[in-house]
């Protein structure tokens, strides 16, 4: 299939996927009205549609599902691409920001953002994100100090080093938790990875980070693929190891945070979707890059849409439903020994 | 006029010194051998014409201009590397092969018509035209050793540095590299290699250097180089050597 071809066909598989998600529910929607009522909310077109629905569907449409399942697929995909990007640099099929830490710098950020500064109103809501993105960095710089050998990155080193930066920064957020009582309940929830209640300022806050990110990600695409043969032989062909690996720290981090920052850890999505896909389209990062973005969108879309309805009326954070799915994924690369990096 | 020139160079890895001292030339069209038990200094050394690594002492030229002077992609345009170990993934021959026009190509650029032209011929020279739809990661040892030589060779460079590049190459193949580096040499490319192989060493090389525990301790052309004497001096064991029955150059009896 040609490009811009399959470019529409992943466009309509999203769109039906979403107009699926957007159906189900605590009340069902029927399909066929939802794109009559997103209609309805635009600007051009609401004069086009009759509004034949009760007033309570437009507003779950409109006011928790469209951002909820937005707001899913670009987590996905922004999870995914840093995975991408984390696998890459550290060539080792274990890199992700969940388990270099990266995450967990996101999250304790995260956590000091909304137990000190919220509860005294120095902070807005919109400040999270650079909390997020502050601990994520940090996390990642200490990682890839700690990871390093002979001033190269050692990528068993490294993973070592994001387990313990990992444990330790997983303790404080549980530190920060305890001695800030009052607000342990929103901020355990949080830390699970959730969708559950989030809305438009959620989506709005962490899609332009998300987008990009992409945009960034993509432009180092070449570089990437070059640094695949290894630090001596990218050198050789004019790539500056040292600045690429820097970028895509930042890049990889910037993603991860925007990410934890409106949902919390989500794990396993970054792991799993890049893997999965180098089978598919090869280790070409620009392909790698696009088609870990859409899958990446559909997983957690998918997933989430399970976590909220499969317990109805309960629901489930969509953390556990991914490391459900991650869990044996991660046993079956472990078993196969990944040949991919060696 | 020497294309490379190392002068007075010494390199250690902390505390650990890898090179002393090393001045050295290399010049177009000759094919220089470069020998030495484990642990000489020899691949120290080819990282340093790379500027992989920054010597703590000394200088190194590039056509008589400071190699720090160069940016990485016009040094890219200038030294192609072969490194002693390669990382291999799921990308097909061609697509690793055309890597080696990475420093002609802007961002977002895709392969041009005389990338495609330059990346097949030196897949044909290096062997791997059959098999160039084939992922490297399916390779054996040897294919990759050669989808790397083609690579390098797809970069165009008036240097080849090349660190073990028959390593894991059947006879065959490692005397098809072997000639091709010297056809290479012959064309005026300043090539010099990191070989184990003495014999190879001594009948397709011009010049040879010989390494020991980070100092030059000998050069020459392998009639004055390969000698019972200097063998037993660097490698500390003694083998008798006779003269090629064609080439007349030195054979090293194991």
């Amino acid at each position: 299939m040609k490009g811009p071809l399959r470019f529409v066909g992943v466009l309509l598989l999203l769109a039906a996927a979403a107009l699926g998600a957007a159906a189900v529910g605590s009340v069902t929607i029927p399909p066929g009205r939802i794109p009559a009522i997103i209609c309805s909310a635009l600007p051009g077109l609401k004069n086009l549609v009759k509004s034949a629905w009760p007033q309570v569907e437009r507003v779950i449409i409109l006011q928790v599902r469209l951002p909820r399942i937005l707001l899913a697929l670009f987590v996905g995909g922004g999870l995914s691409v840093s995975g991408v990007l984390f696998q890459g640099t550290l060539r080792n099929p274990l890199a992700d920001p969940y388990l270099i830490g990266v995450s967990a710098g996101a999250s304790l950020g995260a956590a000091l953002g909304l137990l000190f500064l919220i509860p005294r109103g120095l902070a807005g809501f919109g400040f999270l994100p650079f909390f997020a993105l502050g601990g994520a960095l940090a996390a990642a710089f200490a990682v890839s100090r700690l990871g390093r050998r002979r001033g190269r990155l050692e990528p068993t080193a490294l993973i070592l080093a994001g387990v313990a930066i990992s444990a330790v920064l997983t303790a404080l957020v549980s530190l920060l938790m305890v001695l800030r009582i009052q607000n342990l309940q929103d901020v355990y929830l949080w830390l699970m990875g959730s969708l559950s209640g989030r809305g438009w300022a959620h989506f709005t806050l962490a899609a332009p980070y998300i987008l990009a990110g992409l945009g960034a990600a993509l432009y180092l695409a070449q570089d990437l693929n070059v640094y695949l043969l290894g630090e001596e032989a990218a050198h050789s062909l004019g790539i500056d190891v040292h600045k690429l690996q820097r970028n895509v720290l930042v890049v990889g981090s910037l993603l991860a945070a925007a990410c934890v920052a409106v949902t919390g850890v989500i794990g396993f999505v970054g792991l799993m979707v890049p893997h999965a896909l180098r089978f598919v389209v090869g280790a070409e990062h620009k392909r790698l890059i696009l088609n870990s973005f859409w899958v990446g969108a559909l997983f957690l879309l998918l997933a989430d849409t399970l976590a909220r309805t499969v317990f109805s009326p309960l629901e489930l954070p969509v953390g556990i439903i991914t490391a459900f799915v991650g869990g044996p994924f991660f046993i079956y690369l472990m078993k196969r020994g990944s040949g991919f990096y060696g | 006029m020497a294309k490379m020139r190392l002068q007075g160079v010494s390199f250690a890895y902390g505390t650990q010194p890898a090179l002393k001292e090393v001045s050295l030339d290399l010049h177009p069209g000759v094919f220089y051998g470069i020998v030495g038990p484990n642990g000489a200094g020899k691949s120290t050394l080819l990282k340093v014409l790379n500027r992989f690594l920054i010597p703590q002492k000394g200088s190194v030229f590039l056509n008589e201009r400071d190699l720090g002077t160069y940016s990485l992609k016009e040094l890219a345009r200038e030294i192609g590397v072969i490194p002693q170990r390669s990382q291999y993934f799921p990308s097909t021959v061609e697509e690793v092969v055309l890597l080696g026009r990475a420093p002609y190509s802007y961002r977002f650029q895709r392969p041009s018509g005389r990338d495609m032209e330059i990346a097949k011929r030196a897949m044909e020279a290096a062997g791997v035209l059959s098999f160039a739809s084939h992922l490297v990661n399916e390779l054996s040892g040897g294919e990759r050793q050669r989808v790397t030589l083609a690579r390098v060779l797809a970069q165009d460079t008036e240097v080849l540095l090349l660190d073990e590049p028959t390593a894991h190459l059947d006879l065959e193949h490692r005397i098809r590299t072997a000639r091709l580096v010297q056809k290479k040499a012959r064309e005026g490319v300043s090539c010099a290699a990191v070989l184990h192989d003495l014999n190879l060493v001594s009948n397709y090389c011009d010049y040879i250097y010989v390494l020991s525990r980070g100092e030059l301790v000998a050069e020459g052309n392998p009639e004055e180089v390969f000698t019972p004497d200097l063998i037993q001096k660097v490698y500390n064991v003694s083998v008798p050597t006779l003269k090629h029955p064609q080439t007349g150059r030195p054979l090293i009896i194991l």
